[in-house]
């Protein structure tokens, strides 16, 4: 129904990495890629980052390509916006809709190539750390990090029970389109209803026979895992290494314009 | 509608975290006082969780021929209330982020507060005043689930336009910029989830409609009313 990116982070070659020194690669690729002030650094991160994933994790590369469409578009339409609002400066091309005079500055072009390096830089950040790192492996990194239990556990079940849900509504989905449920819009509309509903009060059922059976093997309100520990190989940790110590020097060397 | 990873700078990224922390840990500190009283609730709030995923990846049918789906987090408001709504929301925005790529882990805390606090906020407002003046009960449905989209939508385009505020005019025309555009699918939208919300509810109604009463949001009398009024 879904590409779902954990069905990949599963089967990964760097499932087993150290889940610590994963989520410091992205959360500096992160950082340093949303306060970046000049394009530089987000498509340098953005650039190590698709390397990473395909020669490291190993995702096929047809794959990763149709990944990328997904941000282009909210990018693309935000970008447009920042393009034409954002502009001072001197003009560099400008277009009349509808007794508008729409123009777009040299600011506003500098702005919008930025937004667009940075949410890909961002993006791929993600892409990196939701093809690599399984959820079950954060519920640990969550666990020593003290978040409080109750977020974990309902964490933990609610992650369980999408996919239970996802394929009882992809059996439903199947059904009603092979009846022709939504051959027009107004069927599709009923029938989008019905699943839904049909897949609450399934979901209710499932609710109220899992309390059973946690209940009857003494659930305290605590779900006891298994942290297995990882611990980081030299190569792994020089090529990151490299990697930090490259972002910190672009980051300090482009960012000469004043902060926006 | 979620802001893509990395689209808001700083400062405004963080100051989204430091609005939306407080209130996710008040749900927090509300879902703990809940769970003493009754045990049941936390695998049920569960699977409301993973349905509420499970809604937001259905596709809808779409008038504009864009990818658009519905929140699903209206109807969580209107049944479990706008504290708990935060936390599933929150909970979800990140299994989103992680597992389709929608969303993203800075812009978080400003998906949170558009999605998650916002718009079950003005849900719940509207169910509970609609219900005080004894509108027809799936018009209330629709209208609260409906105004919940247009609601996150135009918090949406407001945290867009404090991040990106156009040099002439400022926050206003930039707002009215992002409003604009994002306009084309999210009205479409907002309709479509608020009819699809309230035939869910005349479904479930029909088929267990004591699980409404339960969770208190409607009383029994009320219940055996609108099931009059449906056969």
């Amino acid at each position: 129904m879904n590409n779902m990116l954990d069905d990949y982070a599963l089967i990964s070659p760097l499932r087993h990495s150290n889940n610590w020194l994963k989520l410091t690669v992205v959360a500096v690729g992160l950082l340093f890629g949303v306060s970046a002030t000049s394009p530089v650094t987000p498509l340098f991160i953005a650039l190590c980052m698709s390397f990473a994933t395909i020669i490291f994790a190993k995702v096929p590369v047809k794959f990763y390509l149709q990944l990328i469409t997904l941000p282009l578009g909210f990018a693309a339409m935000g970008s447009i916006i920042i393009l034409f609002f954002f502009g001072s400066g001197h003009e560099i091309a400008a277009v009349d809709i509808a007794g508008y005079h729409l123009a777009i500055g040299n600011q506003g072009l500098e702005m919008a190539v930025l937004v667009m390096a940075r949410t890909f830089s961002g993006m791929f950040c993600l892409f990196f750390l939701a093809l690599t790192t399984p959820m079950v492996e954060l519920f640990s990194v969550l666990k020593t990090s003290r978040v409080p239990d109750v977020i974990i556990e309902l964490s933990m079940l609610i992650y369980r029970y999408i996919f239970v849900l996802l394929e009882v509504a992809a059996s439903i989905k199947f059904a009603q389109t092979v009846r022709l449920g939504y051959k027009d819009i107004l069927s599709s509309l009923r029938s989008t209803a019905m699943l839904a509903g049909t897949l609450f009060i399934r979901s209710w059922e499932q609710g109220e026979k899992l309390y059973l059976a946690m209940n009857s093997r003494c659930y305290d309100g605590k779900l006891v895992m298994f942290c297995p520990k990882n611990p980081i190989s030299i190569p792994e940790l020089l090529i990151t290494s490299l990697y930090l110590v490259s972002i910190i020097a672009l980051f300090i060397t482009t960012n000469h314009m004043p902060a926006i | 509608m979620h802001i893509m990873e990395g689209f808001l700078p700083g400062p405004w990224w963080q100051l989204w975290f430091a609005i939306s922390i407080p209130v996710i840990l008040y749900g927090i500190h509300k879902l703990n006082r809940m769970m003493e009283e009754k045990r049941d609730l936390l695998p049920l709030l569960a699977v409301a969780g993973a349905y509420i995923f499970v809604l937001s990846s259905l596709k809808l049918p779409s008038v504009t021929g864009s990818c658009s789906h519905p929140t699903g987090t209206g109807m969580a408001a209107i049944l479990f209330g706008p504290a708990i709504s935060a936390i599933l929301s929150m909970i979800v925005l990140l299994y989103q982020a992680l597992f389709l790529a929608h969303g993203g882990l800075t812009t978080l805390g400003a998906n949170v507060f558009s999605m998650g606090i916002a718009g079950p906020v003005i849900a719940y407002l509207i169910y509970k005043i609609g219900m005080k003046a004894g509108l027809n009960f799936y018009f209330t449905v629709f209208l609260a689930t409906a105004m919940a989209d247009i609601a996150t939508y135009l918090v949406t385009s407001l945290e867009l336009a404090l991040a990106f505020p156009a040099q002439s005019g400022g926050v206003i025309a930039s707002f009215e910029a992002f409003a604009a555009i994002f306009a084309l699918t999210q009205l479409p939208l907002a309709i479509m989830e608020g009819a699809i919300t309230a035939l869910i509810f005349k479904y479930v109604i029909k088929v267990k409609g004591d699980v409404l009463v339960k969770l208190d949001v409607i009383g029994e009398a009320g219940l055996r009313k609108i099931q009059e009024l449906t056969t």
